[in-house]
């Protein structure tokens, strides 16, 4: 299956995101194809000060990707995942914001239209894969590794549609496929990490990370899995403030890695800092 | 702009009359995880709005304090689009020139549009920089975080232009003169 590829800024220089998700896209088949000439989505900050200029850059990049003829753009991050959609659903419900947007794209000989269907990867491995195909590719025994399912905020929220809103269960499912255990009532899983505000704010942001490990803790994971660049990022960074036992936070991609029997080259492991360790 | 004009640019141009149907129930400002930092939670701020009190709702920290979590919104039994009505009060606050003594965020907001609108994309390092010339402080105590993070090779230094950054730059600046003429 062949999707449009929308990595977003942080994805590259992210602990092993990138690599283990080109691994384990290999492994299954979901040819993840770039979309040429993409541009930052904008995120928070531009909701937050700019009207237009907001719009066109998700537009822009959904522009590109319908002039490169993909019917699916897929996101590895949940404020890219939040904010393509965010614009899709104002420019379908705005004609005129819809013809402003056009007019600036149409100075790059782009046009929006809004046919594309935006996705986020998880979610595409749990509904496009039959997991007994998933499965086939298991090799190393994972049983003993109970894992925490966290999916941060953007993903299901405000939608609600590929999932539950405050208790989504893909991910939940996707770690039961892969034979490793899943923390059950983990009810962090939806709780924010503090996103922007963890570096201006980190005093009011901390309790969040606590509620989130110490949740993960409380139900015996050894480890929590993230879907999301800056979630993986504050739960990892966040604990050395926290004086709690370690919970080393993975991206799913490299747990699935984990599971395929991949090695350091493709999950980069070492670069988290609350560090991975496991006796397989 | 008075309080008059200022209530009714909220409700028209951004949207906001539909808080006129908030029942002030708080389930926005219970589900909100930075609430407690907040000079007034969002239930608070909407009421302030319809009495018309526009002055103080965008001297108010709230809106900068709204991490885009969306949990108040799908909390809401009104469906009011809670969320997208901050974002509304922080562009408001800007552009009378209102703002909050605490709000750190317009700093950080603009540092991460700094290298959007140069290059096309950011890097965390080029947000991360220019915030500090803003606020040392905040980044001080960052400092060890950062070694660490460049040991394990997880700073990316370089931002890799989009490709076509002249064509990005057209289509941003139209958007600009759109928008000021609209």
């Amino acid at each position: 299956m062949k999707y449009g590829f929308f990595p977003g800024c942080t994805y590259k220089g992210s602990a092993g995101y990138k690599e283990s998700t080109e691994a384990v896209s290999q492994i299954l088949g979901t040819e993840l194809v770039e979309i040429e000439g993409w541009n930052c989505c904008g995120a928070t900050s531009y909701w937050s000060l700019e009207d237009l200029p907001a719009l066109v850059l998700p537009a822009r990049v959904m522009a590109l990707a319908e002039k490169q003829n993909f019917k699916e753009v897929v996101n590895v991050c949940n404020a890219c995942y939040s904010t393509l959609r965010k614009a899709q659903d104002k420019l379908a419900k705005d004609e005129r914001l819809m013809e402003q947007v056009n007019e600036a794209l149409a100075e790059e000989a782009l046009s929006y239209t809004g046919s594309i269907k935006i996705r986020h990867y998880m979610e595409v491995l749990v509904n496009d894969l039959d997991p007994h195909e998933i499965k086939k590719h298991v090799k190393v025994d994972l049983k003993e590794l109970t894992v925490a399912p966290y999916y941060g905020c953007q993903l299901n929220r405000p939608w609600g549609d590929i999932d539950d809103l405050q208790h989504p269960v893909m991910m939940d499912r996707l770690i039961e496929t892969l034979g490793a255990g899943v923390a059950t009532n983990y009810s962090a899983k939806t709780i924010c990490c503090g996103a922007s505000h963890m570096m201006p704010y980190e005093k009011s942001c901390l309790p969040q990370v606590r509620r989130i490990v110490n949740d993960a803790l409380a139900k015996e994971a050894r480890a929590i899995s993230t879907v999301c660049p800056l979630c993986q990022f504050n739960v990892d960074a966040a604990q050395s403030g926290l004086d709690l036992p370690d919970m080393p936070v993975l991206y799913f991609t490299q747990l699935l890695g984990l599971a395929f029997g991949l090695g350091e080259k493709d999950l980069q492991l070492k670069k988290l800092l609350v560090p991975f360790k496991i006796a397989i | 702009m008075d309080n008059a004009a200022l209530k009714a640019r909220f409700f028209k141009k951004y949207h906001g009359e539909e808080i006129q149907n908030c029942i002030q129930c708080g389930s926005c400002s219970g589900s909100c995880p930075l609430a407690p930092t907040m000079d007034y939670g969002p239930r608070q701020l909407f009421e302030l709005a319809r009495e018309g009190d526009m002055e103080e709702v965008l001297k108010a920290n709230t809106m900068w304090l709204c991490v885009s979590c969306y949990n108040c919104m799908v909390k809401c039994p009104r469906d009011i689009v809670i969320t997208d009505h901050m974002y509304s009060l922080k562009k408001m606050a800007l552009k009378e020139g209102i703002q909050a003594p605490n709000a750190k965020l317009p700093d950080l907001y603009k540092s991460f549009m700094v290298p959007v609108e140069r290059y096309g994309k950011i890097t965390d390092i080029s947000v991360m920089n220019r915030y500090a010339l803003r606020r040392p402080l905040d980044v001080m105590g960052n400092a060890f975080l950062a070694l660490k993070l460049a040991k394990r090779k997880r700073l990316d230094y370089k931002v890799h232009p989009v490709k076509n950054l002249a064509g990005f730059k057209k289509v941003m600046k139209k958007a600009r003169e759109l928008e000021t003429t609209s």
